[in-house]
């Protein structure tokens, strides 16, 4: 019989159920029974936040590449940009080193009356002594600045070519030219 | 049911054969073939390095260029405006262009080379803006050389797509570098982003310094060919060497060529003469002569000899450029007058083979590897080949032969006191295409003669330029003291095997004679005026001695020049 009654039960029978010791007990230890709470979470937010951090991560990672399709143009631009600035520099240094040419210089400098000096001499300041020749420069020193034109190669050489009216060319033959319609208005050199 | 599942297990199965095919057998060709699809594939081209002088100056340069570009099938509609364009613009010839342009069956034809960059550039914006088509460019890197002719014998110059002479060839290797790649993923010309990207970098070439001083050089050019055309010499040459260092500040040949513009110029004009010829040197080879007999102790340069007129040799009778009865010349007096016969005389003294063993020590024979290809040894006969006659005459400078740089190396070894340095026309250290490394880093000296011996040398060749006694004072520098030997040589004709009545006129020496800083040779071949060693090339070298000292700040010694006795 025991086996079938509950633990609440047998806690219950050795509970005075009257007199002080009962009100004693009641008010020492008022069990309750409490209801279930049963809450729910709204599920609106959490699907907003991960479709919205899904649409975030596809939107993102769509602009990202589209950012790098467009970085990948500038990049083709600036190192077309870079290569065209270089090359324009490497014209510009070596127009700069024809330019010091020491040819062209000393073109420049006879043009003015420089001469080059044929000699040199030394003044001592602290010996008060000048050693070496020290006379005027003369024109004995610089050399011709052109030579003779080049001995060019026969193949060098060749016949001029006329053009004569109606378009036929024939080489090693002189005389009027009469541009066909090829040549017309071209300005391009006859020889 | 069975059938059905008969169906799709065969179908599985190939699909499963196709993926074993795919994965297993051979992935790399698919995965490859897939790939090619859109990855380009450039070349990253390496610059080729620059040559430059002593001070950093530029002999040979290169600038990024393009070619131009047409394929025939799309310009032959407009053939005649494109050429006139081209024409007008790149300077190309009408006519070569305009059949280019129409070739047929032809999609590829080359319609300018070597464009500077930036001038292609502007070419093709305006072509395009002409509404002109079919025109495309191509990398093609313009090589150019700032001075034009200057060095230009040594330099050499880059054909349309190889190095043809020079420094250009032999270290062609050296100068060029090594091309990358680079190897991307692209759509439509556009590299794509995180795509598949392999760069293999460039390996520039390296700059080729030489020991040139561009000016120098330039200035020594110029005198040499005031000295051949006043002559009417065939050709000549110039050598100015850093006596202590055996660096060539100047090596000038003429005739020589723009190597900007080599096509110009006979093929014979485009090599460097000082390197690739030989000749009989003539008296200034007495120089190694009498320092040789002084350094094996057998004369001094007070020695008196009895010099007849003439002297009775086995083969031949030896004169001397003068006439003359006997004269009681000293040693110092024979090299102040350039005695053929004195000089025989005093090298009957050296031990058999001793002559030849000097010769070979002063470098004669042996090319002076300074990087030029095809170099000329020189001739310097050895065995059955050196007869006593034979000796004879290359006591004197005949029945041998050398180049420029060997004859002034072995100057310069009186005016380094004695020691032989090697001549080095590249500063530092660089290896030729055979693998050779020359340069300054390896220049090598060794003891010739004795510093008494060379001492002794130098005073007697200082008499050469003495207003009173010697052969050259046209070689004087004023307030300087020279020291410096002439040379009138009879010319061998390869031809007809003989001497064919030219000359080869020179000069060597050095300055200051008590502390030399440089030495000078000069050569002029078959001048028609005249003239000798000392009248032709004397002045010459006055000349580039006393520009060479005032550029390097030489000051004079301030010593008093030799006084040797000359006669007795």
């Amino acid at each position: 019989m025991n086996a079938s009654r509950g633990p609440a039960r047998v806690l219950r029978d050795r509970v005075p159920t009257f007199g002080p010791e009962f009100a004693r007990v009641v008010q020492r230890t008022r069990l309750t029974v409490v209801p279930r709470r049963r809450i729910r979470a709204p599920r609106m937010p959490f699907v907003t936040l991960v479709s919205a951090v899904l649409l975030g991560g596809v939107v993102g990672l769509l602009m990202f590449n589209t950012q790098m399709q467009q970085a990948s143009f500038a990049a083709k631009e600036l190192e077309e940009q870079a290569h065209n600035l270089g090359a324009r520099e490497q014209t510009l240094r070596n127009d700069l080193q024809e330019l010091r040419n020491p040819q062209r210089i000393a073109l420049a400098a006879v043009e003015q009356g420089l001469v080059i000096p044929g000699g040199s001499c030394t003044v001592d300041l602290a010996e008060r002594r000048v050693s070496g020749s020290c006379v005027p420069a003369t024109s004995d020193s610089t050399p011709p600045l052109e030579g003779p034109a080049p001995r060019k190669p026969p193949a060098l050489s060749p016949p001029d070519r006329v053009v004569v009216a109606g378009g036929q060319a024939a080489p090693g033959r002189h005389g009027t030219t009469r541009p066909g319609r090829d040549v017309a208005g071209s300005g391009a050199r006859t020889r | 049911m069975r059938v059905g599942f008969l169906v799709i297990a065969a179908v599985l199965s190939v699909f499963g054969g196709r993926l074993l095919q795919l994965q297993g057998v051979d992935p790399g060709q698919y995965a490859a073939m897939a790939a090619a699809e859109n990855t380009v594939e450039i070349v990253l081209p390496a610059e080729r390095g620059d040559i430059l002088d002593r001070r950093g100056e530029p002999l040979a340069a290169s600038v990024e260029g393009l070619m131009v570009v047409g394929d025939p099938s799309e310009t032959g509609a407009q053939a005649p405006e494109i050429a006139t364009f081209l024409a007008q613009r790149l300077g190309v010839d009408y006519f070569e262009t305009l059949s280019r342009l129409r070739k047929k069956d032809s999609k590829f034809q080359y319609l300018a080379r070597r464009v500077p960059s930036t001038l292609a550039t502007d070419v093709m914006a305006e072509a395009e803006a002409a509404g002109l088509e079919g025109l495309s460019t191509r990398r093609d890197p313009v090589r150019t050389y700032p001075a034009d002719d200057v060095a230009a014998n040594l330099i050499g110059f880059v054909g349309t797509d190889e190095a043809l002479g020079g420094f250009e060839r032999t270290f062609d290797t050296y100068l060029s570098g090594k091309d990358g790649t680079a190897r991307y993923e692209a759509d439509a010309g556009t590299r794509i982003p995180l795509g598949d990207n392999t760069t293999v970098e460039a390996v520039d070439g390296k700059d080729l310094r030489t020991t040139i001083d561009r000016e120098l050089q330039w200035y020594t050019q110029g005198v040499v060919r005031q000295a051949v055309l006043e002559a009417g010499g065939e050709s000549g040459l110039a050598a100015i060497m850093d006596t202590r260092t055996g660096e060539v500040l100047a090596l000038a040949d003429y005739p020589t060529y723009d190597a900007n513009k080599p096509g110009d110029y006979p093929r014979r004009d485009r090599g460097a003469r000082s390197l690739n010829d030989h000749y009989e040197p003539g008296s200034v080879e007495k120089v190694l002569t009498l320092s040789a007999l002084v350094d094996a102790g057998k004369v001094t340069a007070r020695t008196r000899l009895r010099v007849p007129g003439e002297l009775e040799r086995q083969d031949r009778t030896i004169h001397d450029y003068f006439e003359h009865g006997l004269l009681r010349m000293t040693l110092a007096g024979v090299m102040a007058k350039s005695s053929n016969i004195g000089t025989v005389l005093a090298a009957d003294r050296f031990d058999p083979g001793q002559l030849r063993s000097y010769l070979t020590k002063f470098g004669l024979g042996t090319p002076t590897g300074v990087g030029i290809g095809a170099e000329a040894p020189g001739l310097l006969p050895s065995g059955p080949a050196w007869t006593s006659q034979t000796a004879d005459r290359i006591a004197f400078g005949q029945s041998l032969s050398v180049n420029a740089l060997q004859m002034t190396a072995a100057v310069n070894t009186i005016a380094n006191g004695g020691r032989y340095v090697s001549p080095s026309l590249v500063s530092g250290s660089a290896t030729m295409d055979d693998g050779t490394v020359v340069g300054t880093d390896t220049s090598r000296t060794r003891r010739v003669v004795s510093e008494d011996a060379a001492t002794q040398t130098m005073r007697m060749m200082e008499r050469v330029i003495d207003p009173e006694v010697g052969v050259a004072p046209g070689a004087a520098v004023p307030g300087y003291r020279v020291a410096g030997k002439t040379g009138t040589a009879q010319r061998a004709s390869s031809a007809c095997g003989c001497y064919d009545g030219t000359f080869t006129v020179s000069f060597g020496g050095f300055a200051p004679a008590d502390d030399p800083r440089f030495t000078i040779y000069v050569a002029v071949q078959a001048p028609r005026n005249g003239g000798g060693g000392g009248s032709v090339a004397g002045p010459v070298f006055s000349k580039l001695m006393a520009y060479t000292l005032e550029r390097y700040g030489v000051r004079p010694t301030g010593t008093r020049p030799s006084q040797l006795p000359t006669t007795w």
